[in-house]
């Protein structure tokens, strides 16, 4: 008898009057519909199938209280009300098409960090640390060297722990799946879509933060040491190197000469270093050669950069608009550019 | 049938039916099913706007009975106002069913 007290409550919360009134009808009603039930009862129908019958026979709730509000009227507070249901609906269809849109979003978001990460990891960092090694990122002064340094720690902090990481990826996966079953298998209310959401944007944060640090920390020192990079040529570094080889080889001489066996050995570790950081050094082998021929070599940079200069010649005479100056520039800069790269 | 037929007519058969004796709701519904052989297939519901409309006119009057099983049921009867009403409407219910049935013949003969 709940379904006809269910059916009544949506059939009179409605109707305008006095509460009385609305008791009245809700009585009245209620004996019809208990009559039916009696009747379809005593026909031999089930008691649920004898309420469904009698409901049926009645009428759809809406329709029956449609034809009673348009008689006695209905209440502001019931239609504000349902209303307001209704607009709470749409509300919740809508939340869920937005939650969905922004789990997806942030999901998408930590694939894309995490394949940039690794990305990184396999290809940049290797390429960075042979560059670094080969002493190449280096700033004009001590100063911005500072920051080239930091970067680099950053670097070498990020990349071991991002290695740990990965070395135990599937134990990391494993975890993660636990947690998260658990998550969805016991966490119960409103809120866990909150919760969810929560979770992916703050992992989608972590690894926005560990991808633009990484970027940052990559390209920080590549920016700060491009002018040195283009001002120093290749043979400055493996000049300092083979300067660094024979000061460690002269002190082990030294050290060996007043019979200093502990000093020898540190002497010998230096000069070790030295040379295993030359062998290393991917512009050694042609800088070394050139390093006979660095007076040719500056030379040829000055004479380039005379060539260069008188390209400024050229300018002038063509904003001039002066065809004569121009073709007389131009051949400067060609006997420049000439003499510059026949020097053998 | 037709129901929207029926509904214009629910008011001359409730008032056809309370001529007769005092009726609670579910009994003219009843009434109408069994004086009819099923041939109406309307909302029950649809009696009680009829009803109400019916009493809040003066045409019948209503009140709570308890009987025997202890229920209580709003009995409705006929008011001499809603007699005259019932004759004026049985008179334009003959005039119109006269009318249509000789419009349905002339059809019929064309046929």
């Amino acid at each position: 008898m709940d379904k006809i007290e269910l059916y009544l409550d949506q059939v009179c919360r409605g109707i305008a009057g006095p509460r009385s009134l609305r008791q009245h009808i809700r009585q009245e009603l209620r004996e019809h519909l208990l009559d039916a039930v009696a009747v379809h009862r005593a026909a031999g129908l089930p008691e649920e199938q004898a309420i469904t019958k009698a409901l049926d026979d009645f009428g759809g709730p809406e329709e029956v209280r449609g034809d009673l509000e348009t008689l006695h009227g209905h209440r502001l507070l019931t239609t504000i009300v349902d209303k307001s249901l209704e607009w709470k609906e749409k509300t919740l269809k809508a939340r869920w098409l937005w939650a969905t849109v922004a789990h997806l979003a942030l999901a998408t978001l930590i694939v894309l960090d995490s394949f940039f990460i690794a990305w990184t990891m396999i290809f940049l960092v290797p390429s960075y640390i042979k560059v670094h090694e080969d002493g190449l990122l280096e700033a004009a002064n001590t100063d911005v060297q500072a920051y080239v340094e930091r970067a680099d720690a950053l670097l070498m902090t990020f990349v071991p722990l991002v290695n740990n990481i990965a070395s135990y990826w599937f134990l990391w996966a494993l975890l993660l799946i636990v947690v998260w079953g658990l998550f969805e298998w016991r966490v119960r209310g409103e809120n866990k879509s909150l919760m969810r959401l929560s979770a992916l944007g703050l992992a989608a944060l972590v690894l926005n933060v560990s991808a633009a640090l990484t970027g940052v920390s990559l390209l920080v020192p590549y920016v700060i040491a491009l002018p040195t990079l283009y001002a120093q040529s290749p043979e400055r570094i493996v000049r300092d190197d083979t300067a660094a080889i024979a000061t460690a080889l002269e002190r082990l001489e030294k050290s060996v000469a007043a019979r200093d066996w502990k000093e020898s050995e540190l002497d010998l570790s230096d000069a070790w270093s030295a040379i295993r950081d030359l062998a290393g050094r991917g512009a050694a082998a042609p800088a070394l050669l050139s390093l006979a021929e660095q007076p040719k070599i500056d030379r040829l940079r000055a004479s380039l950069q005379s060539a260069s200069h008188s390209l400024t010649d050229v300018q002038n005479a063509i904003l001039a608009k002066d065809p004569e100056r121009v073709s007389a520039t131009l051949k400067t800069f060609r006997d420049l550019y000439q003499s510059a790269t026949s020097q053998q | 049938m037709d129901s929207e037929l029926l509904k214009g007519t629910l008011s001359l058969l409730i008032l056809s039916l309370l001529s007769r004796k005092s009726m609670y709701g579910y009994e003219i519904a009843a009434t109408v099913h069994r004086d009819t052989d099923g041939a109406f297939n309307w909302r029950e519901g649809s009696l009680y706007p009829n009803l109400h409309k019916l009493q809040a006119d003066g045409l019948i009057a209503g009140q709570w009975e308890e009987k025997d099983t202890g229920r209580k049921r709003r009995y409705y009867h006929i008011t001499q106002k809603g007699r005259r009403a019932l004759r004026e409407k049985l008179k334009s219910w003959n005039e119109l069913c006269q009318g249509i049935k000789r419009i349905l013949e002339l059809t019929d003969g064309q046929d």
